[in-house]
């Protein structure tokens, strides 16, 4: 503990002497800007737009005001000339509408539908008396139980807004944010440490990976923390459920820059890479957020807790597992194997990627002990599998439904496979086992680490998915003894492609992602 | 000259050794099918026009009452199958046998304000589902009653083409797809710079006879070609995908403009700051800043890139040339301040 905060002492200070010399003051300033800039940005979100359509007016025309349409006043003839010749899209000849047949100019109609509705009401709750300008009520019940729960006020139909939750995204993504910029320094700082070959003369220090890698977390863990807490302070939420749901989010988001330096070199790399990372991750929490109210599925996501939190409703345990627990999970799995990672060898050792990621593979591993190596292997990479899974699911849902099957199906028997098989190919490539007995031992242990993995974490997420039907797919329930013998088929298929017919590791996977893909597809014939 | 060249190759050789412009292409493409996965998923999930444009939506509502036959005719426009029944025990008793899926009742004689009971599902998704495609036919429904008071609606009857997708393809899509590579170029001048910094070999690059303007010209230079070559891949995928683009050599041009813009204004923050950490934070906070700015005051190159591209009449070359003007003097700026430099 005590080295632990010695590291995260040092790392501050280190910090403090990157930044002193002109540029706080600068950075602030340009920050302020920023903000400004951003939030008059964000004021205005229906910007989607603008300065598309040219709008001709002529007599007593409604006005109109909206970023989308460039108006100018015409008469008869100019206005049909110009309309003809393509230079306005559309032409509002006082109470009438004219327009072109091409798409261009039926786009713009659609648009002016929209705003000249969006108007109106306004003008007639102006204008009229309430009762006639809006005769209409409607009344929510559910179906379900008849009368138990108290009925909704009634609402207007013109007067009711779609239920996007555009805005509460874009509050809980500000979280986000600044999470990535404090995470990019963390990498910067390891990265600067490993170049300059300083990280060597910690490692030669009494201290432990663990403790190396922690001391230099901890400082960017609490900005991270203070950060949040101080937007929640901000925006009016209550900190400790906002804490509670963006920890473990940053805790993921560490978790996956702590892993960028030790596999990269150069600070091109790193910029790009980090780059990568931060779109993904993007896209993962915000994506599924944009459906909450949906789908459960939006769960994945923890930005949807946090939408659920701005407006005030209430979310379960299991909703609050079912994102959180994953990134914990990869976090742990993170920090273990980045500290056995980290060491001269590894870091110093420039390879291509693929060799990289096999020897960080053989590094992991306990070679005194492959077979027990393997299966908690296979068993610890279950929460990532399932999240590289749920995003897959997320991308394929804008497929057309007969492709989104197929490709969630191939993609995710792709990802399994592929967790799978990877350790014990880089045990069989560096002659760490060689008989066909161990080679077959270890896929039964790998498929039947995997499988445990599996069921814990679907008897988890049940509740929460089991309405989304291609979850039976993805985390198939039946009997135990069918997946087991499954996995391993698949497994073992892999393996003895590779070692004993001496197909490319690549090819093997192939063939055995192709295998799983039949089998995949028969459950969900079955289930369905 | 030989040196520029050569100065240049180099650059360009290491962003290919290290596949850095792959990663590059690769976020691009991501964040490209990630927006058109938003847009196709989200807004026509959120859009109420647009529901019914998804073929996935099959609603079948029940409904109940005598009010209920100004409503049916908009409920069939709008795609939904329709089933009356005499009374709510029936309508109930058809969702309990997945007949329909909702149930709307109607008041029997019309008052000052007619109140409907919509009874929907209990889960939350379908509910809202159901809600939004209910949406509109309650809207025009709601019309009629209005005229029945004596209120006159305009322009009740457009319809014209759901304009989401359009203005997303042209306003969001193609405008990310020009600005990205410029921000990458920026980045890789940024990074390039300030690793010879950090590492010296600056040092010995300028031993030799060769200006600071030569090495900091090269590295923008071999940043904007990589740009121009993106844009020139995304343009070309999206006249293949489908998409019109006018002015395709103006869009291109504009591509390289933003390009040398990020990558002159990224040389000028490596060099005064010489550190790669600040020199990043400094250049992903200006960008940001200059955006917000350029929205701020109504001359963000987005709605000209997407006028370009659609056709407008009223843009054309002139336009670009304001950028091309100003990025001229940007140049001339980072020239005059690296010469100082030197002159120190």
């Amino acid at each position: 503990m005590i080295q632990i905060r010695t590291i995260a002492w040092r790392e501050i200070s280190r910090l403090r002497q990157r930044f002193s010399g002109g540029v706080s003051p600068v950075a602030v300033l340009i920050l302020l800007a920023v903000l400004g800039a951003l939030a008059f940005a964000l004021r205005d979100v229906s910007a989607l737009g603008s300065g598309l359509y040219r709008v001709g007016v002529r007599g007593d025309a409604a006005e109109i005001r909206d970023s989308r349409f460039e108006t100018m006043r015409v008469d008869a003839a100019t206005g049909a000339q110009l309309l003809a010749t393509r230079a306005l899209d559309v032409v509002v000849d006082g109470g009438a509408v004219i327009a072109r047949d091409d798409a261009k100019s039926q786009y713009a109609v659609g648009a002016l539908k929209r705003y000249l509705e969006k108007q109106q009401v306004v003008e007639l709750a102006a204008t009229q008396e309430i009762t006639r300008a809006f005769p209409l009520r409607v009344q929510i019940h559910s179906i379900d139980a008849a009368l138990d729960t108290p009925p909704q006020e009634p609402f207007i139909p013109s007067l009711q807004a779609p239920p996007t939750p555009f805005a509460d995204v874009i509050v809980a993504f500000l979280y986000i944010m600044p999470l990535s910029f404090i995470s990019i320094f963390f990498t910067s700082s390891f990265m600067d440490e490993k170049i300059k070959r300083r990280l060597t003369l910690l490692l030669s220090a009494p201290v432990t990976p663990f403790q190396i890698i922690m001391g230099k977390m901890l400082p960017y863990i609490a900005f991270a923390t203070t950060a949040t807490a101080g937007l929640a302070l901000v925006t009016r939420a209550p900190i400790w459920l906002a804490l509670a749901i963006f920890v473990p989010t940053s805790l993921f988001i560490f978790a996956i820059y702590l892993m960028v330096p030790l596999l990269y070199r150069t600070f091109q790399d790193t910029t790009f890479i980090a780059m990568f990372v931060t779109t993904m991750t993007a896209v993962y929490l915000v994506f599924p957020a944009m459906f909450t109210d949906l789908s459960e599925l939006a769960y994945m996501s923890p930005l949807t807790l946090a939408v659920k939190m701005y407006r005030g409703e209430a979310f379960g345990w299991q909703e609050y597992l079912f994102p959180s627990l994953p990134m914990l999970l990869i976090f742990g799995i993170t920090l273990y194997v980045s500290s056995r990672l980290l060491h001269e060898e590894f870091l110093m050792t420039y390879q291509p990627l693929t060799y990289k990621l096999a020897d960080a593979l053989y590094w992991i591993m306990d070679l005194r002990r492959p077979a027990l190596s393997i299966f908690v292997m296979s068993f610890a990479a279950v929460p990532m599998v399932y999240l590289a899974q749920l995003i897959l699911l997320a991308i394929a849902t804008n497929l057309p439904l007969r492709f989104m099957l197929g490709a969630a199906l191939v993609a995710s028997a792709g990802v399994e496979e592929l967790v799978k098989t990877m350790g014990i190919a880089v045990l069989i490539s560096r002659r760490e086992v060689q008989s066909l007995r161990s080679v077959t031992l270890l896929a039964f242990l790998s498929a039947l680490g995997f499988l445990i993995g599996e069921k814990l974490l679907t008897f988890i997420s049940l509740g929460i998915v089991s309405q989304t039907f291609l979850s039976a797919a993805l985390f198939n329930t039946g009997f135990l003894f069918v997946p087991l013998a499954a996995h391993f088929c698949f497994t073992a298929v892999v393996c003895l492609l590779y070692t004993r017919a001496r197909i490319p590791y690549v090819a093997a996977l192939a063939g055995g992602i192709v295998l799983h893909t039949i089998y995949n597809v028969l459950i969900v014939r079955g289930s369905l | 000259m030989n040196a520029f060249l050569a100065l240049m190759k180099r650059d360009l050789a290491s962003v290919a050794r290290e596949r850095t412009i792959l990663i590059a292409i690769l976020i691009q493409l991501f964040i490209a099918s990630f927006s058109s996965a938003l847009l196709l998923g989200l807004l026509s999930l959120y859009d109420p026009d647009a529901v019914s444009v998804s073929a996935r939506v099959n609603l079948r509502v029940g409904i109940v009452g005598a009010l209920s036959d100004a409503l049916v005719p908009f409920l069939r426009e709008r795609g939904v199958q329709v089933v009356r029944y005499d009374n709510l025990d029936d309508a109930v008793g058809g969702y309990q046998q997945n007949q329909v899926d909702a149930v709307v009742m109607t008041p029997n004689a019309s008052n000052d304000i007619v109140t409907l009971d919509l009874y929907v599902p209990r889960a939350e998704a379908r509910a809202s589902l159901i809600q939004l495609v209910l949406q509109e036919p309650l809207r025009r429904y709601e019309n009629v009653l209005r005229a029945e008071r004596g209120i006159v609606t305009r322009y009740a009857d457009l319809k014209g083409a759901p304009p989401t997708t359009f203005e997303f393809l042209y306003s969001v899509i193609l405008p990310v797809l020009l600005f990205f590579p410029a921000f990458v170029a920026g980045n890789l001048v940024a990074d390039s710079l300030s690793e010879e910094f950090e590492l010296n070999t600056i040092e010995t690059l300028l031993a030799a006879p060769i200006s600071w303007s030569t090495v900091v010209g090269a590295k923008i230079l071999a940043a904007v070609l990589l740009a121009l070559a993106q844009c020139a891949l995304w343009l070309a995928l999206l006249r293949l995908n489908g998409t019109a683009l006018e002015n395709l050599p103006l869009l291109w041009v504009m591509g390289g403009v933003l390009a040398g813009m990020y990558g002159v204004a990224a040389a000028f923050i490596a060099v005064w700051f010489k550190n790669r950490e600040q020199a990043q934070f400094v250049y992903a906070l200006a960008l940001m800043g200059a955006l917000g700015a350029s929205y701020l005051f109504g001359v963000s190159p987005l709605t000209m890139i997407a006028r370009l591209a659609i056709g407008d009449a009223y843009t054309g070359a002139g336009n670009v040339l304001v950028y091309v003007v100003f990025l001229g003097v940007m140049v001339l700026a980072l020239g005059v301040m690296l010469t100082r430099r030197a002159v120190k």
